[in-house]
């Protein structure tokens, strides 16, 4: 069985091949929501090469793209694309008020964690939001949080702030900068550890748990290391949620 | 001596006050516009100024972070209110040392900001300033400027939060009742207001642990209050430290 999966997040979309299980190869492309279905077959085509696919599933958090993907999988790789939308079966139950906003990455996420932990869970994903997702011991799915992703709010800052020049995201030497360039990378890089420790820290109180804490999106390398509450980083939770979530729907989409 | 006009120049907004002695008797903000010109800026300045408590200005003190501001702001002052004002920077005594790589660098709303916390706490002490930024700034026991933290703003990275993600949309800048947020709306107000919180409250205590200090916690600028409600580290808000510091500053320099 090989399954191609495929996670389209506001910035990028990463896809990935499973066979029997395991991811056998990935890539990450620009999302562009203009882009029509035939550049994207393109695309999509020359990566897989000569992969003998089975099935394929979606989690898409850009509407635009959900009929786009949908078509190339049918035309060009004659498969019936899963996408993740409330009704599909995730192994989870979901206790969020409006789950037609809930966007279907998030739930993804949870699944995946906790699959692996069976206990309680915070994710935490570094993407173009960053997002922080908790599933009670018993398996359910209670909501989360969304901030701004550091590289989002950091372009927002260089262009709004006239004498503040647009700089590498990196570790600075200290805490406390000590020139401009170090003040905003202590700034970007511990501000946002800070913001993910102190709301995890504030989840386990809140609950009342020592949850697990697992990490991922395309930061989680360069930030996971400067936290004091993640433990585990897996960047590839999403990719592995929709090879889970799709093998709970086999046979009913 | 007659009353002091200080102006407080920033990315987003222009905060002005008028000081009568040590008390701040009046204040307005206006939104900062480089391509406004000193007479329109005049026109403006003018009407706010005219009022009785404003009556008997004998001098004028200016931090400003837009390099393009600084002309516009001292021409006004000369040309529509007959003063000759202060423009902190490199040069301007401050009674402060700077401990920066290259002190013409430093903001001057940040010394200024370090200069009113300092005058009060005489102690080591955190200023957080929740501006366009939000920047913290550490000053040490002796008094001396030691550098901080320059992070994205709650104003500009929401803002950016609800224009790039897709799915997402404007929400109200209050705190949720719950951490855990079981909606949308609430999940983001969540990340955007406690995840402020949490990210000031981290970055005090990592300074704090870095220099082992226990440093006095003082918080300034647009979202202070709602920030410093739900903090675990901000002693104090003051909504016009940075006023207050530009008056210090002016007194300092007519000695």
């Amino acid at each position: 069985m090989s399954l191609l999966a495929i996670d389209v997040g506001n910035t990028h979309t990463v896809l990935g091949i499973y066979d029997d299980g395991r991811l056998a190869r990935h890539w990450r492309i620009e999302t562009d929501p203009a882009r029509t279905e035939d550049e994207h077959a393109v695309l999509v085509r020359d990566l897989l090469r000569d992969a003998a696919l089975t099935g394929a599933a979606m989690s898409c958090v850009v509407p635009a793209l959900t009929p786009t993907f949908r078509a190339l999988c049918r035309r060009y790789l004659a498969l019936d694309l899963l996408v993740v939308a409330p009704g599909v079966r995730t192994g989870l139950a979901i206790r969020y008020e409006t789950p037609h906003t809930l966007g279907s990455d998030r739930l993804v996420n949870a699944v995946a964690a906790w699959e692996r932990t069976h206990a309680a869970t915070i994710v935490v994903d570094f993407g173009t939001a960053t997002k922080l997702e908790y599933v009670s011991a018993d398996g359910a799915y209670l909501g989360g949080v969304i901030c701004p992703g550091v590289r989002i709010a950091s372009q927002a800052l260089f262009a709004h702030a006239a004498r503040l020049a647009s700089i590498e995201l990196q570790r600075p030497p200290q805490v406390v900068g000590r020139t401009t360039a170090h003040a905003l990378q202590s700034g970007m890089l511990f501000g946002h550890v800070a913001t993910v420790d102190g709301l995890v820290r504030r989840i386990q109180r809140e609950q009342g748990v020592a949850a697990r804490v697992i990490a991922t999106g395309g930061l989680c390398g360069l930030l996971a290391p400067e936290s004091e509450t993640i433990e585990t980083v897996d960047e590839f939770l999403t990719l592995d949620g929709l090879r889970i979530i799709y093998e709970r729907n086999r046979g009913t989409h | 001596m007659g009353k002091l006009l200080v102006i407080d120049v920033g990315n987003t907004h222009t905060v002005l006050g008028v000081y009568d002695g040590p008390t701040l008797v009046q204040h307005w903000r206006i939104q900062t516009q480089e391509g406004r010109t000193e007479d329109e800026y005049g026109v403006l300045f003018r009407s706010l100024l005219s009022g009785p408590e404003s009556a008997g200005l004998g001098g004028a003190a200016v931090a400003c972070v837009v390099p393009g501001m600084n002309v516009t702001i001292t021409a006004l002052c000369r040309k529509h209110l007959g003063l000759e004002p202060l423009v902190v920077g490199p040069g301007i005594r401050t009674a402060m040392p700077i401990l920066y790589d290259k002190p013409q660098e430093v903001g001057a709303d940040r010394i200024v900001n370090a200069i009113a916390a300092y005058e009060r706490t005489k102690d080591t002490t955190i200023v957080v300033d929740f501006g366009t930024p939000t920047v913290l700034d550490y000053i040490t026991k002796r008094g001396e400027y030691a550098g901080g933290v320059i992070a994205p703003g709650l104003g500009v990275s929401s803002a950016a939060l609800f224009a790039r993600a897709a799915k997402l949309y404007e929400v109200e800048l209050v705190a949720p009742k719950q951490v855990i947020g079981r909606n949308t709306v609430h999940a983001m107000q969540s990340g955007v207001v406690l995840g402020h919180v949490a990210m000031v409250d981290g970055l005090v205590e990592r300074i704090q642990r870095e220099q082992k200090v226990k440093a006095r916690v003082i918080a300034t600028g647009s979202w202070a209050a709602i920030v410093a409600a739900e903090s675990s580290t901000i002693e104090e808000v003051d909504e016009f430290l940075t006023l207050a510091g530009l008056r210090l500053i002016y007194e300092r320099n007519q000695e």
